[in-house]
This record gives C-alpha cells, sequence and structure tokens, in this order.
C-alpha cells in the first residue's frame, strides 16, 4: 500500500512539475521578401487623414508575387520559373562563347599575349553579365535616394526611392503595416 | 598630297551622284548639332508626357516618308551581285512585319499562358536576329576585305540574353532603333560631307554625357501620371511596367529624347545634307531609280504619293483617336525599323 501511494505521489509530482514548463516557442517566422518597387513620400496639407496609394499595375505585381506567379519581376525571377527559356539561353551562350573563342585562337591579327588578355576579358564579361542578371541590383544603395527625406518633409516636397515589401507575422508587426527608411545617422 | 586629294574626290563623285565637295568650315554644323542635342534633352526632361504626344502626332508620319525616299534614293536600279542579298532582306521583312502584327491579334485570342507568350515573343526576336545575321553574312561575301565573323558569337549572345528575358530584348529595341538614325547620318556624312564628320563624331561623344545628366537629374523625380488611357501608352510604351523600379519621369524623358533626335536625322539632317537632291524632295527625278533610263520613275511616283496619303491619314487618325491610333502606327511601324537594317549594311 505504501509502495503504491509512493509511485502515486511520484506520478502526480511529476504531472505537476512536468505541467509547469513553459509552451514551447513556436519557430520564428521570418520576414517574407515580396516584391521591390518605388514609393513616393509626400506629404499634402489639405489632407486630414494620411493616406496609403496604391497603383493599379502596383497591386497587380503585388498580387501576382503573393500568387507565385511571374508577374513582371526582375530578370531572376523569370529564369527561375522558365527553365526551357533557361536552357535555350544557356545552350546559344554556350555556342557564343566557343566560336568567339574558337575565332580569337585562330585569328592571326592576335598575338599570344593579346589573345591571353582577350580570353580573360571574355571570361569576365561572362562572369559580369551573369552577376547583373541573377543579382540585378547593381547601383548605389537604396538608403541613397531617402537620405534628404527629413529635410524634404519639412519642405513639403516629394522624395522618391526604392522599397522592398516584406510580410511580415502579425506578432512581429501588431497587425499593422509599418513603413523602415533606411536613414543613416 | 593635292593630286591624291583630287583622284579620291573624282572617285567618290562617280560612285555617289550626291557626292557635294563642301569648303564650308564645319563649325556651324557642329554648333547645330549640339544645340540641337541640348535642347531635345531639355524639352523632353521638362514636359515628356506634352512633347511625346505632339512629336508622335507630328514627325511620326513623315519622318517614314523621308525613310522611305531615302530608301528608294539608295536603291540600285538593277540589284545584279547584291541580288540575294535584297531579296532576303524584302523577305524577311514582308514575313517579320506580317507576323509582329498579328502578334497582338494571337494575344487577344487569350489561348496561351504568360510563359507561352513569353516564348512567342521570344521567338520572333530570335527570327529577328537569324535575319540580320543572315544579311550581314551576305553582305560579307560582296566585302573581301572585311571580316565580320564576329558577328556571329555576339548574335549567339544576343539571342541566349533574349530568351532570358525577352521582354526586356524587346525594350531594348525600342531604345537602341533611334540611334541607328545616327549611324545612318555618320555615313552619310563620310559619303557626301567628310570634312563634317570629325565634328559630327565629336558631338557624339556628347550624347552619353547628356544621358548621364538627364539621368542624374530625372532618377528621384516623381512618377507621370498615368491615369489616362493615352498616357498609361506613352509610359508602357517607354518601359514604365518592366521597370517598376525606375522612374516613369526618366524611362519618358530618354525614350523622347532619343525619338526627337532620330525624328531630327530624318526630317531635317539628312534631307539638308544631301544637297538639291535632298532639298527637293518632292521631285521623283531626283530619285536614281527613277531618273534611270532603264528605272520605275511610275513605280517610285506612286510609292511616294501613296506615303504622303498615309502620313495624311495618320494625321487624321490621330486627330480622331489619338491613343488608338498611336498603337496600329508603332504596331506597323516595325516596318520601317527592319527596312533600316538592310540599307545600313548597304553602306557599310
Amino acid at each position: 500500500m505504501k509502495a503504491l501511494l509512493f509511485a502515486c505521489c511520484l506520478v502526480f509530482s511529476a504531472t505537476v512539475a512536468k505541467a509547469d514548463l513553459p509552451k514551447p516557442k513556436p519557430p520564428e517566422k521570418a520576414a517574407k521578401y515580396v516584391l521591390h518597387t518605388s514609393l513616393e513620400i509626400a506629404t499634402d496639407p489639405k489632407a486630414y487623414e494620411a493616406k496609403l496609394q496604391i497603383s493599379e499595375s502596383s497591386l497587380k505585381e503585388l498580387r501576382a508575387a503573393l500568387d507565385g506567379a511571374p508577374g513582371n519581376g526582375a530578370i531572376v525571377g523569370g529564369i527561375a520559373l522558365s527553365p526551357p527559356r533557361t536552357i535555350i539561353a544557356g545552350l546559344l551562350m554556350f555556342m557564343a562563347i566557343s566560336i568567339a573563342g574558337i575565332l580569337l585562337a585562330r585569328s592571326p591579327s592576335f598575338g599570344r599575349t593579346q589573345k591571353t588578355v582577350g580570353a580573360v576579358v571574355l571570361v569576365a564579361v561572362l562572369i559580369g553579365v551573369a552577376a547583373i542578371i541573377t543579382r540585378a541590383n547593381a547601383g548605389p544603395p537604396g538608403s541613397y535616394r531617402w537620405r534628404n527625406l527629413p529635410q524634404a518633409l519639412a519642405e513639403g516636397k516629394p522624395t522618391f526611392g526604392g522599397v522592398d515589401i516584406e510580410i511580415v507575422p502579425d506578432a512581429d508587426s501588431g497587425a499593422k503595416m509599418r513603413l523602415v527608411i533606411p536613414l543613416k545617422k | 598630297m593635292s593630286a591624291v586629294t583630287i583622284n579620291r574626290t573624282t572617285d567618290d563623285s562617280e560612285r555617289n551622284p550626291d557626292f557635294i565637295l563642301c569648303h564650308q568650315p564645319p563649325d556651324l554644323f557642329g554648333v547645330v548639332v549640339f544645340v540641337s542635342i541640348l535642347a531635345a534633352a531639355v524639352f523632353a526632361s521638362w514636359l515628356p508626357l506634352q512633347i511625346s504626344i505632339v512629336t508622335v502626332f507630328l514627325f511620326a508620319g513623315p519622318h517614314n516618308w523621308f525613310e522611305l525616299r531615302y530608301f528608294l534614293m539608295r536603291l540600285p536600279v538593277r540589284f545584279g551581285r547584291s541580288r540575294n542579298f535584297f531579296l532576303t532582306a524584302f523577305a524577311g521583312l514582308g514575313v517579320l512585319t506580317l507576323a509582329y502584327v498579328s502578334l497582338p491579334f494571337v494575344y487577344n485570342t487569350q489561348l496561351w499562358g504568360d510563359e507561352a507568350w513569353s516564348t512567342i515573343i521570344a521567338g520572333w526576336n530570335t527570327a529577328l536576329l537569324f535575319w540580320l545575321g543572315l544579311l550581314v553574312w551576305l553582305r560579307s561575301r560582296q566585302k573581301r576585305r572585311a571580316n565580320w565573323t564576329w558577328t556571329i558569337p555576339a548574335g549567339l549572345a544576343l539571342c541566349s540574353l533574349n530568351w532570358l528575358g525577352p521582354d526586356s530584348f524587346s525594350l531594348a529595341l525600342v531604345y537602341v532603333h533611334p540611334l541607328i538614325a545616327l549611324w545612318f547620318l555618320d555615313r552619310h556624312l563620310r559619303r557626301t560631307r567628310p570634312a563634317w564628320l570629325r565634328v559630327y563624331r565629336r558631338c557624339l561623344c556628347l550624347l552619353p554625357l547628356v544621358l548621364a545628366a538627364m539621368i542624374w537629374q530625372l532618377t528621384q523625380s516623381s512618377p507621370l501620371p498615368d491615369s489616362n488611357g493615352l498616357f498609361w501608352r506613352i509610359t508602357q510604351h517607354s518601359g514604365a511596367e518592366m521597370l517598376p523600379q525606375v522612374s516613369s519621369h526618366l524611362l519618358v524623358s530618354v525614350h523622347l529624347f532619343l525619338e526627337l533626335l532620330h525624328y531630327g536625322v530624318w526630317i531635317i539632317a539628312l534631307p539638308l545634307i544631301g544637297g538639291l537632291a535632298g532639298a527637293r524632295v518632292w521631285d521623283v527625278k531626283t530619285v536614281p531609280v527613277a531618273r534611270h533610263p532603264r528605272g520605275f520613275p511610275r513605280v517610285v511616283g506612286m510609292l511616294l504619293i501613296a506615303g504622303f496619303a498615309a502620313v495624311v491619314v495618320l494625321w487624321f487618325g490621330f486627330a480622331i483617336d489619338y491613343s488608338t491610333t498611336r498603337d496600329i502606327y508603332f504596331t506597323v511601324a516595325m516596318a520601317h525599323v527592319l527596312a533600316e537594317a538592310p540599307f545600313l549594311l548597304r553602306m557599310l
């Protein structure tokens, strides 16, 4: 009987102890990048409420991006979603590079040094083009266009720049929209 | 030295009937080109939509007429050794134009998805590049000294880029086409006013600087309003939908700037530089293929009259329904874009 009571107490205490454990945290959802588009921040002294105006084409793109449709996004999106076209493009580029190499090698008007330099330039151009196509985000950082925002707001002038649209979990955003401007101090 | 010069000019005169010895200093020409480039850039940046509407209304049709006349001026009476070249040129011109004009009808059937549609566009662009490659090959056979084999890998690389982004490739054609007129002017000056060529090429060096200044100035500008159908068409034509991260003001301004130069070359520069033959544009006898004893004056005359009638019809169309006429014009106008290729190759 004592043994039975001891066993019951042990089980009960274990249950109480386990029940006291905090609820396991759900895995953190990262913000999901959806679309890069343009944004204008403007002031209107006659308005009584802040307004978020979205053009029809932007809404269409956003909808397409959310649905996972190709839309009109960056070139890289088109590549990822179109394997046949990518294969054809790859084969053609392979032929272009091969024939250019053969022509360069057989050309009597170029010396060995010039051919080597030509080959290096060709490879560099190829890598550069590939980098532009796949990354396609060359140029100054996005924060550059927003650098004069405080001054422009004070003067009532519009400011125009790029914006990444991200979908964030409700827990992080507090179920409201948030605009983050990359201003450097 | 002077004997060599005299011999050379005599040869040039025999080869080119419109060759005119020009002793005037080229400075004035340089100033005119310089001011024209700057003025075009300022107007295109200032009121892009309004000036685009007025420019297309006034100059789109006439510039096609002047192009037609210029091509007729360059057409030989007998094709001779160039028979295959011209047959390929005209056959390709017809087939590619018909295919391009039929694309909107194919699109409206809604039988194709986005992916299939991109493949169709890529296919048309590939056919265009293949045709250009064929013309280059036929032309290179007539020019034994020239080595144009590099065009094969270049064409294949362009084909590859086209298949990666067919829409981007088509948009690139929209921006590159106006620049071809500057190439025509360069070749024409080389034949008729070689003294002006150096100044002209120096002025061309200004072009990238002006474009860079426009991009620098307009990159942060607000997008243009596309609230009505016409403004929307103009911004779409310049690639606003494909490049949402770029200000539509910048895109329309750059495209309009290039178009203004294009119209300026065809309507003003080339006819005026052509001398008397170029100035009397209405005179059929100034066209060699009509003037020649074995030529075709009636055909040339009818073509020019039909072209003039088309210009008048286009003006009426713009006055009645600008948006629809603009759509039709820019579809059918692909023919003149294609026609420039063989005639430019003939001048190289």
